[in-house]
């Protein structure tokens, strides 16, 4: 069987296989359809109705749940989290398990589509290391990325001293997985 | 801290977990079958059942090559450890793990996949159960053991046996599609 307690294990080694089997365009197809769309179904249609009430609903629980370490800032006009130990990539790191080129896409690979579908977009950073920052704003607010501290304070995973070890993929406004830069 | 305690701390810190990969919660996210379904139908609808089939081989052979490299080394013991730590940190799983010099036998009474995406209203891949067939015996087959399972959607028999000339094929149609 396969089971939910590993499951960032051989998910991680599925994003591979699809590799192998379809290309990118094929591993994308399956963070939006299967993953956005298909399995967490339930988040989509929260923060779809819900907006940023529905991302504190859906990501307050789930992230408890999964044993994340972060913090979250939350205004009328923006979500922010600041991941300090990722639970899923902390999994990967602590067991060796290294099949694909960069995990940390597949966040952005289905929260995008989902946000880009309820009218956000998305700046977000993460450092390979199990640290990350997402902001979400209403895609009609051209306000840019929270400078470090602003949002955030002393919460803000940007302040660690491993933080740009080794480096960085930078989203600014996105939805798409591949709309990175690397810093 | 008195002696007892720090010996049993002490025997728990060495003692290697039968799991091949261990996180630092006990149990795993339930909400994480979602994916699991969701992964089987995206396969099976972009590239058909006989691609979904060799999904499951593949990961039995390559994800879980260090469960079948334990199999191998340890037997039956080393079976049946495995599946009672598993299914120890499998949110909702109530299933007996039945040990003897040639065997081991599953009694699941509740699968804990089945139960939590029926509880959620999700719809289940038909052939969702026969994923324990495919995974398994890949898993099995490099320690010179195969699998043969009866029943499903919710309740089964795992028997993980010898190989043999005379043990006689899995039929698909004892293993119940899922609902």
């Amino acid at each position: 069987m396969i089971g939910c307690y590993d499951f960032c294990g051989h998910y991680e080694w599925t994003f591979e296989w699809l590799r192998a089997q379809g290309g990118h365009d094929l591993v994308r197809a399956y963070w939006d359809e299967a993953i956005h769309q298909d399995s967490q179904l339930h988040s989509s249609k929260l923060i779809e109705a819900k907006c940023i009430e529905g991302m504190k609903e859906y990501w307050g629980p789930t992230l408890a749940d999964e044993g994340a370490v972060y913090e979250r800032t939350v205004t009328d006009y923006v979500f922010r989290i600041d991941m300090h130990e990722c639970p899923s990539k902390g999994f990967l790191l602590r067991n060796g398990l290294n099949q694909y080129t960069d995990y940390c896409d597949h966040c952005m690979g289905w929260i995008g589509p989902l946000m880009q579908k309820a009218g956000f977009v998305i700046d977000h950073e993460h450092n390979h290391c199990g640290q990350c920052w997402w902001e979400m704003r209403r895609a009609s607010d051209a306000t840019p990325a929270s400078q470090p501290c602003e949002l955030a304070g002393k919460g803000d995973v940007r302040l660690r001293p491993d933080w740009k070890s080794p480096h960085t993929d930078h989203y600014a406004r996105a939805t798409d997985p591949d709309d990175k830069t690397t810093v | 801290m008195d002696d007892a305690r720090q010996s049993t701390l002490m025997s728990d810190a060495e003692t290697p977990s039968p799991l091949p990969y261990t996180d630092t919660k006990p149990v795993g996210h339930a909400d994480f079958y979602f994916a699991i379904n969701a992964t089987f139908r995206f396969i099976q609808r972009h590239h058909g059942e006989e691609a979904l089939k060799n999904y499951w081989r593949d990961i039995g052979t390559s994800y879980y090559r260090p469960v079948a490299l334990k199999w191998a080394e340890q037997g039956m013991r080393g079976v049946a450890d495995y599946w009672r730590a598993f299914f120890q940190a499998e949110p909702g799983a109530e299933v007996e793990v039945i040990e003897s010099s040639d065997e081991v036998r599953l009694e699941v009474k509740r699968c804990p996949a089945i139960h939590h995406l029926r509880d959620h209203g999700r719809e289940i891949v038909p052939n969702f159960c026969q994923h324990c067939f495919y995974v398994n015996e890949a898993i099995a087959e490099p320690a010179g053991l195969t699998v043969r399972i009866c029943g499903g959607n919710g309740t089964c028999t795992q028997r993980f046996i010898k190989q043999t000339a005379e043990a006689s094929p899995q039929n698909l149609e004892d293993i119940a599609p899922a609902s």
